[in-house]
């Protein structure tokens, strides 16, 4: 079982190495190097939302701040974009760390609009604080990333190599995680809160933990998405764009490694696909299929397309994969 | 100086009015229900727009008092038809994460099919006065916003009598108190849920026909309700009626002196702030909540 498994994931890697090389189209590999973007948000949203069942609705005030710190660091400080990213990762880390202190003692409803007033603060600041942020007008003109050994990443091809690694390192991080002894508790504590503690699970650690590293990897992912496009907007930090990534994970499988992957790669080529809608109606149908689409999965598809390939394969609902 | 603080608390408690008038619909749905609905202020844009039709075809008072008329039924009627679409299903498989994904998702449609229907252009509603002011002395505002602040009262205290004089009104908070209790005493709880849905809805829808007396009315507005209805909820305890009526009040007066005082800018983030501030030294909101 393990060796077979070893063979599909090496076929896979080929498979993702090749893709660019087959696919020649840049629109193509455009919307591939977005897809890997958004698999590490989706994904490192479902590790505090799916794995540890806190609902963060403010996941893009990482998203921005990773993206604004690199971008402006770079700007303003001539720090390389490569050590930048990290920063980017690094500050949103932070101010997970801190928001997490005061906000993870609530829950639902109330850690809900926590978050989303933390976001909405930090977009009025990325708003309003004109000298620095540009307004609303956003950051233009960020470096690329710095080639060497003569590759540039300016084009769609060479930052799909980039984001990937950088997908498949988020990735591989996660899935450490959730198997450790750490990401079980994390579930368990999902679970039966009480349950948890009563077996000696420190609740509260645990969620704070959990909590910055998925900053840290939003951060990580919005920083990477301002040295692709090098243009950036009050817009990331916003409700919409938390809505993208929770949409994405819920459709590919909630509290699933796999499932964020699909869904990020599924929704970022369908939205795609809507343009031709778009130009008919002339305007933006995206969150009207995305919130479509998330209301049809809650009500009819429990556990997403991950949920949907388990009861396929009559297993039980559970954590999607096995080793 | 001072007319000029007293005026800003005056815009405060006129727009905290209709905060008041908002989130007592939410708080409402949330006591009885348990569920929070974050597309509540998609209600009140769809309220405000059935205004601005009905005053675009009927003009005057008649448009005015159709207008409210219009958005009572028509959003009480959309309410309905949410709650047994969307929540009823949810509330049998019952997870907070569910329901409050499934009501952002709704709120997207809402917002944007609202775009593709009504246009993104912003809307003002007619002024019946013509633009005329009060004097007051001290403070100055204009007839529309004096009507606005009656209106928002008198339908607050329209929904206390029906509440505590109405069977109907009593059985929604004996659910609200305890639901097994209120089955058990032939309440039919199904028929409350459907209820307090609707009423809760058309409320918000009410208040965003008196919103848009005040702001203007375009199909992406839902959000800065539901965010002020959601913090008043919580300052006041949520599914705490009366809670919800004071906070709203406070909310709009902290947030007139603050953009007076503090930053114009900032406006917005001063719920929350206080939000973060409650939540962290008072849990429970201003008033307690209303626990089951």
């Amino acid at each position: 079982m393990a060796a077979k498994q070893k063979i599909w994931a090496g076929l896979g890697l080929v498979a993702c190495l090749a893709l660019p090389l087959i696919i020649t189209d840049r629109y193509i590999q455009h919307l591939l190097v977005m897809s890997l973007i958004f698999v590490i948000f989706s994904s490192s949203w479902n590790l505090i939302t799916g794995y540890s069942g806190q609902l963060n609705m403010g996941h893009a005030a990482f998203f921005g701040i990773g993206a604004y710190a690199s971008a402006l660091l770079a700007l303003k400080l001539g720090v390389s974009p490569w050590i930048g990213m990290f920063l980017g990762g690094l500050l949103a880390a932070a101010a997970g760390f801190l928001l997490g202190i005061p906000a993870l003692r609530l829950s639902g409803p109330y850690l809900a609009i926590t978050t989303i007033g933390f976001a909405e603060i930090l977009r009025l600041v990325a708003m309003n604080w004109v000298d620095l942020t540009r307004g609303s007008l956003g950051l233009y003109g960020i470096p690329p990333l710095p080639g060497f050994w003569g590759i540039r990443f300016t084009s769609e091809l060479t930052f799909y190599y980039v984001a990937l690694a950088a997908a498949a390192w988020a990735l591989f991080c996660f899935r450490r995680i959730t198997r450790s002894e750490f990401g079980l508790s994390l579930q368990a504590m999902r679970e039966d809160e009480i349950g948890a503690e009563s077996i000696g699970i420190g609740t509260n650690r645990y969620k704070l933990t959990v909590f910055t590293i998925s900053a840290f990897f939003g951060g990580f992912a919005g920083a990477l998405l301002a040295h692709y496009q090098r243009l950036i907007s009050p817009d990331m930090l916003s409700l919409g764009e938390t809505f993208q990534a929770l949409t994405m994970t819920m459709i590919g499988g909630l509290g699933t490694l796999t499932g964020p992957v699909i869904g990020a790669v599924l929704l970022t080529f369908l939205s795609e696909g809507l343009r031709f809608v778009e130009d008919a109606v002339k305007m933006d149908v995206r969150l009207i299929i995305y919130g479509g689409l998330l209301i049809v999965t809650i009500l009819f598809m429990r556990g997403g397309i991950m949920g949907l390939w388990e009861r396929w394969r009559g297993r039980s609902a559970g954590d999607g994969e096995e080793a | 100086m001072e007319s000029l603080f007293l005026q800003q608390v005056v815009n405060g408690l006129i727009v905290g009015s209709v905060y008041s008038l908002i989130a007592v619909g939410l708080t409402m749905i949330f006591g009885v229900m348990r569920i929070s609905n974050f597309a509540h202020g998609d209600f009140s844009m769809v309220g405000a727009y059935i205004a601005v039709f009905i005053l675009a075809w009927v003009p005057g008072w008649f448009g005015w008092v159709g207008s409210l008329v219009a958005a009572l039924a028509g959003v009480g009627i959309l309410g309905l038809v949410v709650e047994r679409g969307l929540f009823r299903p949810l509330i049998t498989r019952w997870t907070d994460l569910d329901q409050i994904m499934a009501s952002v998702g709704l709120f997207f449609v809402m917002e944007n099919l609202a775009q593709l229907f009504f246009g993104a252009t912003p809307r003002m509603l007619p002024d019946p006065f013509q633009g005329a002011t009060v004097d007051f002395g001290l403070f100055s505002t204009s007839m529309m916003r004096v009507l606005c602040i009656s209106m928002a009262v008198g339908i607050i205290i329209l929904l206390q009598i029906y509440l505590n004089r109405a069977r109907m009104g009593v059985a929604i908070q004996a659910t609200a108190q305890n639901r097994n209790a209120a089955q058990l005493m032939g309440i039919n709880i199904n028929l409350i849920y459907g209820l307090t849905f609707a009423l809760g809805s058309a409320l918000a829808g009410l208040g965003g026909v008196l919103y848009g007396t005040i702001f203007a009315i375009y199909p992406t507005m839902g959000a800065i309700p539901t965010l002020k209805a959601f913090v008043v909820t919580i300052l006041g305890g949520m599914g705490n009626i009366r809670g919800a009526i004071f906070s709203g009040f406070i909310l709009g007066v902290a947030e007139s002196l603050g953009g007076a005082y503090v930053s114009m800018e900032y406006k917005n983030a001063i719920g929350f702030v206080i939000l973060i501030l409650v939540l962290l030294i008072i849990p429970h909101g201003l008033f307690g909540r209303s626990e089951e």
